[in-house]
């Protein structure tokens, strides 16, 4: 398979399974908000989370940031489309900042080994 | 597997930055040195595709989902450890900075425990149990459950540190629940190291003979 090819089909791989989660991703906490969930009393080891379970968090003199995008959505209001667009921003985004960073390192290299004497 | 800002304070989130970053520019080496032109594309790809994973939470019973972490994946497939600490802390930055996934100060424990333990263990474990086992679907799988179970285990302890899990209860719940992601960090890497492998055999660096690449 040639390189533009297998960029092109690994990109909408990686796009459709993004998209998918969107509608088929587990609404369960994952391992760490689950241990939380644990060790602050609101859940059993072995059983499922309370609907009103919720982990309480200690914000004080620590640091808070506001993403723009938080939690793969763009608010209640656009729904599953929200969650559709953030998924492909950030799958697009993540390609874009490796490829971008790998051909700038590489040019990086280019450059010192095009200098005489290094 | 993401340690949100509120979990740990600002000075511990610090440290493990300043630790964070010592990797971030051995991997920068490693991308400058022995990351070849026709091997790019399957970097940027394998970071969609692993921030796409991430995003999949699937069910593991006790009221717990879980997801690839990617960095045996991206080990595996690059034949280096610092490939998954570029690939992961890049990974991270998207999440943590656009999408609130993990938070800003606890960014260099996050990208201590996926990238740089995540693609460690991935890789040397994979690569002995190659030795061992001749099989890459034994050794594949193996050292993926491995590269998510020490990494959740390495976060437990620094919540204990940061004061946010007692010691014991946190590593048994936290052991628990990321022995069982581990079978989805295992199978999803096998997977997509087969799929990679038959796309583009002759840019994977699995660290053995072409004919053993194949054979399970």
């Amino acid at each position: 398979m040639e390189g533009r090819t297998f960029l092109l089909l690994g990109i909408a791989v990686a796009l459709l399974i993004g998209v998918l989660a969107v509608f088929f991703a587990s609404p369960d906490p994952d391992g760490l908000e689950s241990a939380a969930l644990v060790v602050q009393g609101e859940k059993t080891l072995t059983g499922s989370p309370p609907e009103n379970a919720e982990i309480q968090e200690s914000p004080d003199g620590k640091f808070s940031y506001a993403a723009p995008m938080p939690d793969y959505s763009l608010g209640e209001r656009l729904g599953p489309l929200g969650g559709v667009i953030a998924i492909v921003v950030g799958t697009v985004l993540a390609f874009a900042l490796v490829l971008g960073s790998s051909k700038l390192v590489r040019h990086i290299r280019g450059n010192r080994k095009a200098k005489p004497g290094q | 597997m993401h340690i949100p800002d509120s979990f740990m304070p600002l000075t511990q989130g610090l440290v493990y930055w300043a630790i964070a970053l010592i990797f971030i520019g051995l991997s920068l080496r490693w991308a400058r040195k022995d990351m070849s032109e026709d091997r790019i594309p399957l970097v940027a790809v394998l970071a969609a595709g692993i921030f796409a994973l991430q995003s999949f939470n699937l069910p593991v019973s006790m009221g717990t989902s879980g997801h690839l972490i990617g960095g045996a994946l991206a080990a595996i497939v690059l034949g280096s450890p610092f490939a998954a600490v570029f690939i992961l802390t890049l990974v991270l930055i998207v999440q943590g900075v656009v999408f609130g996934d993990g938070g800003i100060t606890t960014m260099g424990a996050n990208i201590i425990n996926m990238g740089v333990i995540g693609g460690f263990v991935g890789f040397y474990s994979f690569k002995g149990l190659m030795v061992a086992t001749k099989s890459m679907n034994v050794s594949g799988f193996a050292a993926a459950w491995l590269a998510c179970l020490i990494p959740a285990l390495a976060a437990a302890v620094e919540m204990y540190l940061a004061g946010t899990f007692p010691l014991q209860e946190g590593l048994i719940a936290v052991g628990i629940y990321h022995a069982l992601i581990g079978f989805i960090e295992g199978f999803v890497t096998i997977v997509a190291i087969r799929l990679i492998l038959s796309a583009r055999p002759d840019i994977v660096n699995l660290g053995m003979p072409m004919e053993k690449r194949a054979g399970a």
